[in-house]
Formats: structure tokens, C-alpha cells, sequence
């Protein structure tokens, strides 16, 4: 059941519908099953390991905080560490690594293989699960003693798949101190789904489209020309993608009086790779500081450390996007990239630059990032090298976006350095309901009429 | 302020802002002419805008009823009738449904329509008629909410059945990539709908068909091939090898059920009304292939002749033009065949109908 489908509008409608003509005390009920039921939607026999690991994790934390000597309490920490890695490596990685050992004993490339299919948002569950057993372990979060409540922070349906990564303070705060949402709030929430899936279904789709025709026929489409626009329509196409969901989750949990934090600050607006992921993914980002990069020293020992932390967080990063070497590689470049800022100055690449100036970076910014884009979507490690040797090449011709996209991504790109400063949503939310009414019905115009409606494309981060 | 108010406020703003622009004319009336719902709104316009003096006889088919209206009315001073067709490439019969509902809205206007169908023996194609992915862009003008129910019920797949569903509801939805298009050429789109409002009447009406012949084509029943001059168009031959060479579908009765859904509504339609319905059997082609498909007694033309109403043409009244010299590829009439076919509707028509009174 996709976010941008007539199924899953009618599943979240009686929900809400259901959540706020029940009895306050039976409504964690009713969002648990509800999330077990958008779930198991996809494949059922999934369920159970997401109830074991929820288990497993509501029981070490519980023991973390019941035992007394800190040799036990790691104890713990570790049994549930290496029972969502154990999981996740399996159903992530089992296969990338049976076929780096069958390369090693030359064997046939799928001689280790299993036939593995990957459950539903595994790496986000599994991220949040650890996030919240290592703050207990921190001593940074109570253990939750109810176990439906915990099941339901684990699998609350809005965020199960691809995020945002919420951190248990965050969601138990707002949970237990629960409010129905003000009317503004509805309004909001309404708008951030409608907006979600207007990026999803009108550009991110639209672009995929032509990121699919470069990407599966590479070899029909040489020259910088057509490179460029297959790999700008990929960036595209993941940035609004990706944002139209964690729009259309924040804006579900918000009709639920849930208040998820931001995932995306118009990242291709950054001055600095630096800047980049203080504004992509967002809840990832803090993550992989929170729980890798300040674990393994941070800045706190050197440059040289730094750099080496650096580094290792981002492959790490990458590896969480997926099994293959282009993530690792997709990491690497970025923590590569992360490096350089801070040999030539942190300062210089972490407050924005001159107003003037401020253009030219963002589009060297965009460009550093659209290269290690071609990692993240090409099949192959030769096929990335091909089309970044394409994207400099300086030759060929045809552009493949055609122009009304391209007058789409314009306006796009307009409202967005006009969000920049005005906050829209919250401001129409706000303001009298004619201008309300003109933008629902504007995007709801423009999902009707420019939408990819022919077929539901599936999310990209659902794969992850 | 509260939310729900507003909520219904965005919903009804848009559903009325959809139904402003796509529910009543005013989104047809740019639409490309050469889109599916364009060239059928343009006969409908065309064949509503002109003026009917005397009694009126209407064809309606696909792209094999070639009816020449500007041939059967130079015999008007003899046979009294006024000829004209809405014929249209591609229309299925439920497409004609919706046709002749616009056309003839009271279904008095015509002394007789004569319908062109492939088979008598209702013979069954390859594929589900009845789930014709195109029929919804051919009639989606037409479509109005109270069609909701039976429109999208008439398709035999779930998927088929809810995207028509989708597309009468949100016509928008269908008229999306005549949209794109027109959003990327606007001027020059309204200038071809204008042009085309003006003069595609002239257009239709003084069309004369092809001169292509299948003279230099052979068939080798027994070997199955189709041996063509090194010149030959690449399209024709494989349209030749595809109508002729390949198994005949087999025998499920979906066309049948099919066609006696539609056609039945057409006759149920007239019912009672002055109007004739009169079926005929298309040409077959320049090649008749040996195997015909099993003789239907009960088929849904064969059951509806039992009906005042209706009469059927002579199946074989024109297998004398199923001669290579008489078509231009595997199953259109060129020039000549068109000519003779017109001539020889207009007798027959004129002759089951009678002089007027």
C-alpha cells in the first residue's frame, strides 16, 4: 500500500476516522493496528520480525535499566545491538557479502546466494530501535514500560517505511503529552500530504521518467547533453521523491497531533557539501553524527581523526542506502568531499557566503552532489564511470527534459528560494481560508493534470 | 476558522473547477483534432452543425466504413435521401453508443443509421473488446456522472473498470497528455482547433481515399506467406501477414456477449422511433482467407434482426469487392473500392427504405 495511492487514502481516512471517534484510551490501539495493518498490506510474513524486534528491544531496554553494574547493562546493549544488525545484515547485506566471498574462492558470482526479499523499511525501523536502546543505555531515555506504546514508536505507520528517523525523546514527549491537533495544525497537515504527494506524483515521477530512459539505455544516449539531464533529472526525481514522502509523513502525524521534525531544508540550495547535509535528509544525517561520528571521537582528537571519522561515517552512510559498492563508493565521495571542506576552512563552508557569491557555490554545490548522484543510481560501478566521462565529455546533443518539465522545475524552484524565506504552509494555514482553498485546489490541479496518475510508482526510499 | 469547513471548501473548489473546465464544452472545444476524442468530436460537432434538408440516413463504423457521402448524395434527387456518416478510425461499438447519443439526441433525426460490423457470426478477436484500453479516450467528451455506474461496469477487468471510473469522475485525468501538448504548443493548437472547427467538414467530405492497389501482393495459403514487391510498405505487409496468416482466435463468446451488450442498447435506443437500423457487412479484404470463423446463428445482428426495426444488409452483398485491386492495405477499401462501396450502400438503403413519403 503506497502513500500515493486511492488504497492507501482510504485506509489513512478511516483511521483518522476511527482515531478521533474512539475513547482516548483505546487509540494507541488503533494506530497499532492500523500500522501493522499498512505492514503486513505489503507482505504479512514480515510482521513477526518486526514484532521480535520490537520485542527484543522493549526487553533489553527494560533490563538495561533494571540491572546495576555497567558490565550488564552493555551486555544488554550489545544483545539487542547485534540483534537488529544481525537482522538487518542478513536481510540487507547477506547477499553482497556471499558474493564478495564467492569472487574471493572464485566461485560463480551466485554460488552463496539466497533468495532474500528485503522487509519493508528494515533500515529505518532498525535505526530508530538502536537509537532508542543506546539512549537508555546513555542513561538519555527512560525504557519504556509499556510495550504497546513502544511497538507503536517502532511502528507507527506514518515514518515504518522510509523515515523520518524519530528519536524515542521526540516521539514519547509529543506522545505522552498528547493534544489533539489545533485547527491550523489540521490545516497544515492536510497541506503537507497534499504537497507530498503533488512532489511525488507531478515531478518526481515526471523526472524519473527520464532518469529511467538514460539510466537503462545508457548507450543510446552518449554526450555531456544528454548525461546531464538523465543525472539532473535524477537528482530531481530522489530529492522530490524523497521529500514528497517525508512531507506527506509529517503531514499524516500531524492530523494525528504527532510532530515529526523536518527531513529536508531545500538542500540543493546548500553553499557547501557541508551545508548539503545539514539540510538533506536531515534526521539520517543527525543519526550517523549522533550515534557514529561522536561515538568514534568526532573532532575531538585532530584533523587527522577527523578526517578518518568522517570518512568512516559517511561509507557507513552510504553502505545504509544499500548493498553495493556504488553506496560505499556514493559515502566515500561525500566524506571525501565533507574532508576537503574542513582542510580548506570549517568555518568558510558552514556560514553562508556573501549574497553575491551565494549562487556559485550553490551551483557547484549542486553539481559535487549531482556527480555522486550518478553512484547512487547508475547499475554498475563501470556504468557511474561511463557517465560521469559523458558529463565531461563536451560533446553530443539533445537534452532529454522536455520544456514544460523544465518550466515546471523553474516555478518549482521558485516557490522553493521563496520558502526559504516565508514558510508558505504555515502562513496559508494560517491566513484566510480563500488562499487556503486557492492552493489545495491548485495542487490537487496540478496532481490531476501533470501527475504520473497511469500507474503508482513506488517510493525510491522504500527500497532502503 | 475551523478545519473541516475549509477542507470541504478545497474539495468542493476544486471538483467545481474540474466540472467548469472538462465537463462542459469548454476544454473540447480546443482539443488537438487529431487526438482519439478530438477526431470524434469533430464528426459529432461536424454532423450536428450541418443542415439537414429531407430525410437523412447516417453510417457509423471504424476506419473500414467508407462511406462516401459526397458519392450517395449526387443519387439524393433519386432516392430522396440525404446521406452522412460519423464514421470514425478506431471507434468500437460501444464507442457508437455514445456517438449516436450526441448526435441524435432525441433519436428522431435520421430515417436510418447503417452500422458497419466485421462479422455477422460475432467472431471473436484477439483480446477483450470489451476492455478496449482506447474506448474511454474516444468517449470520455460524451461521458456524463450518470454513466458513472454502467460506463465503467462495461469493462470486464477490475483495472479497466476503475480507471474508467477514475476518468468520468476526473475527466482531466484522460484529457492529460492532449493537455501537455497543448500547454507546449498553445498558439499553434488553437489556430489547428479553429482551422479545423472551419473547414474539417470540407475535409472529410471531400476525401477520395488512396489509389494503392494489392495487385502485386500474393498469398501462399500453404506455406503461409505473403510474398510481396521489394517495394512494398513494410506496414501493409505485416498487416496482411498479421489479419491473414495467423490462427484465428479462439472461440470464447466474449465478443458476443459484447456485442449484444452494445448494439442491444443501441436498438433499445431506438426503440419505437421512426429511425431504421440497418447492419451490413464490411468488406473482408482484398485476400479472403480460407478459414472463416464458425457460422453463429444466434449472434448479436443475426437476434436483433428478429426486431421491427432492424434489417440486415446481405451478408455477401460485398464480397464482390474483396479483390486486391479494391484495397490498399490489409482491410481498407482504397480509392475505387470506395467508390463502389458507397454506390452500392446508397442502392441497398435506398431500396430497404424505400422511396420517402
Amino acid at each position: 500500500m503506497l502513500f500515493n495511492t486511492p488504497q492507501f487514502f482510504l485506509f489513512l481516512f478511516v483511521t483518522l476516522g476511527l482515531f478521533y471517534v474512539s475513547p482516548k484510551p483505546w487509540r494507541r490501539w488503533i494506530l497499532l493496528i492500523a500500522s501493522y495493518f499498512f505492514y503486513m498490506s505489503w507482505n504479512w510474513r514480515f510482521a513477526p520480525l518486526l514484532l521480535s524486534l520490537t520485542a527484543i528491544d522493549y526487553v533489553a531496554a527494560i533490563w538495561m535499566e533494571r540491572v546495576e553494574t555497567p558490565r550488564r547493562r552493555k551486555l544488554f546493549l550489545i544483545l539487542s545491538l547485534a540483534a537488529n544488525l544481525g537482522f538487518l545484515g542478513f536481510f540487507k547485506y547477506y547477499n553482497f557479502l556471499a558474493g564478495m566471498l564467492a569472487e574471493v574462492l572464485r566461485h560463480d558470482a551466485h554460488a552463496f546466494a539466497l533468495s532474500i526479499v528485503l522487509p519493508l523499511g528494515i533500515s529505518f525501523h532498525t535505526f530508530q530501535s538502536m537509537s532508542y536502546v543506546v539512549d537508555v543505555y546513555r542513561g538519555e531515555q527512560k525504557a519504556i514500560r509499556n510495550p504497546v506504546d513502544y511497538a507503536l514508536f517502532i511502528a507507527f505507520f506514518p515514518q515504518l517505511v522510509a523515515g523520518p528517523i524519530v528519536r524515542a525523546r521526540e516521539f514519547f514527549e509529543n506522545y505522552y503529552r498528547w493534544m489533539p491537533p489545533i485547527t491550523e495544525e489540521r490545516l497544515r497537515g492536510a497541506l503537507w500530504i497534499l504537497l507530498g504527494l503533488a512532489k511525488k506524483m507531478v515531478l518526481a515521477d515526471q523526472f524519473a521518467q527520464i532518469a529511467d530512459s538514460y539510466f537503462q539505455n545508457l548507450a543510446a544516449h552518449p554526450g555531456a547533453p544528454a548525461a546531464w539531464s538523465g543525472v539532473g533529472a535524477f537528482a530531481m526525481q530522489i530529492f522530490f521523491d524523497f521529500s514528497g514522502y517525508t512531507d506527506m509523513a509529517i503531514g499524516m502525524a500531524l492530523l494525528l497531533g504527532f510532530h515529526f521534525p523536518t527531513n529536508f531544508r531545500r538542500p540543493y540550495l546548500a553553499f557547501s557539501i557541508t551545508d548539503f547535509w545539514h539540510r538533506w535528509h536531515i534526521s539520517l544525517s543527525r543519526w550517523l553524527r549522533d550515534y557514529l561520528y561522536i561515538p568514534l571521537g568526532g573532532n575531538r582528537h585532530g584533523p587527522l581523526m577527523t578526517y578518518r571519522n568522517l570518512m568512516f561515517t559517511m561509507l557507513l552512510g552510504g553502505l545504509w542506502h544499500g548493498a553495493s559498492w556504488n553506496f560505499v563508493i556514493w559515502g566515500g565521495y561525500h566524506g571525501a568531499l565533507l574532508g576537503l571542506e574542513r582542510v580548506f576552512g570549517r568555518k568558510h563552508f558552514q556560514e553562508p557566503p556573501h549574497w553575491l557569491i551565494y549562487p556559485f557555490r550553490a551551483a557547484i554545490t549542486f553539481v559535487l552532489v549531482c556527480i555522486g548522484w550518478v553512484f547512487f543510481r547508475a547499475a554498475t560501478l563501470p556504468d557511474s564511470v561511463y557517465v560521469i566521462q559523458q558529463m565531461f565529455s563536451w560533446h553530443g546533443k539533445g537534452i532529454l527534459i522536455p520544456a514544460w518539465l523544465g518550466c515546471v522545475l523553474a516555478v518549482s524552484l521558485v516557490i522553493a528560494l521563496f520558502e526559504e524565506k516565508t514558510e508558505w504552509i504555515e502562513r496559508l494555514a494560517r491566513g484566510p481560508a480563500w488562499g487556503y482553498v486557492a492552493a489545495v485546489v491548485t495542487l490537487l490541479f496540478s496532481v490531476e493534470l501533470i501527475g504520473v496518475t497511469e500507474k503508482a510508482v513506488p517510493f525510491v526510499y522504500f527500497q532502503f | 476558522m475551523r478545519a473541516a469547513p475549509v477542507l470541504l471548501a478545497s474539495v468542493v473548489g476544486f471538483a467545481a473547477l474540474e466540472a467548469a473546465v472538462f465537463h462542459t464544452g469548454l476544454y473540447p472545444w480546443i482539443l488537438s483534432p487529431d487526438s482519439s476524442t478530438g477526431r470524434v468530436e469533430t464528426v459529432i460537432r461536424n454532423e450536428r452543425e450541418r443542415p439537414k434538408i429531407g430525410p437523412q440516413v447516417l453510417g457509423i463504423g471504424d476506419s473500414r466504413m467508407l462511406l462516401l457521402p459526397r458519392l450517395s448524395n449526387q443519387r439524393t434527387p433519386q432516392t430522396g435521401y440525404t446521406f452522412a456518416t460519423i464514421a470514425t478510425p478506431g471507434a468500437s461499438t460501444r464507442s457508437w453508443y455514445y456517438m449516436l447519443r450526441d448526435t441524435d439526441p432525441t433519436a428522431k433525426l435520421y430515417r436510418a443509421i447503417v452500422m458497419a460490423v466485421e462479422s455477422y457470426d460475432d467472431a471473436d478477436k484477439w483480446g477483450d473488446e470489451a476492455d478496449n484500453d482506447a474506448d474511454l479516450n474516444y468517449n470520455i467528451a460524451s461521458l456524463r456522472l450518470s454513466d458513472l455506474w454502467e460506463y465503467s461496469r462495461s469493462y470486464d477487468s477490475p483495472k479497466q473498470q476503475w480507471k474508467a471510473a477514475r476518468g468520468i469522475l476526473l475527466k482531466g485525468l484522460v484529457y492529460k497528455r492532449d493537455l501537455e501538448d497543448l500547454l507546449l504548443h498553445p498558439v499553434s493548437r488553437f489556430r489547428y482547433a479553429q482551422l479545423s472547427r472551419r473547414d474539417s467538414a470540407n475535409w472529410l467530405y471531400g476525401y477520395d481515399g488512396p489509389p494503392d492497389t494489392l495487385l502485386a501482393f500474393r498469398i501462399d495459403w500453404e506455406a503461409k506467406t505473403v510474398m510481396a514487391p521489394p517495394d512494398a510498405n513494410h506496414d501493409v505487409v505485416d498487416g496482411l501477414k498479421t489479419r491473414l496468416l495467423l490462427p484465428l482466435p479462439p472461440e470464447t463468446g466474449d465478443q458476443s456477449r459484447y456485442m449484444k451488450y452494445w448494439l442491444g442498447k443501441i436498438q433499445e435506443r431506438y426503440r419505437g422511433s421512426s429511425t431504421r437500423l440497418i447492419f451490413l457487412r464490411l468488406p473482408r479484404g482484398g485476400f479472403v482467407r480460407p478459414d472463416q470463423p464458425r457460422f453463429n446463428p444466434h449472434s448479436s445482428v443475426r437476434d436483433l434482426a428478429a426486431q421491427p426495426n432492424v434489417t440486415l444488409m446481405d451478408e455477401h452483398l460485398f464480397d464482390s469487392l474483396e479483390k486486391p485491386e479494391l484495397f490498399h492495405d490489409e482491410m481498407h477499401l482504397n480509392g475505387p473500392g470506395m467508390n463502389l462501396f458507397s454506390y452500392m450502400i446508397t442502392d441497398e438503403v435506398s431500396r430497404i427504405l424505400g422511396l420517402p413519403r
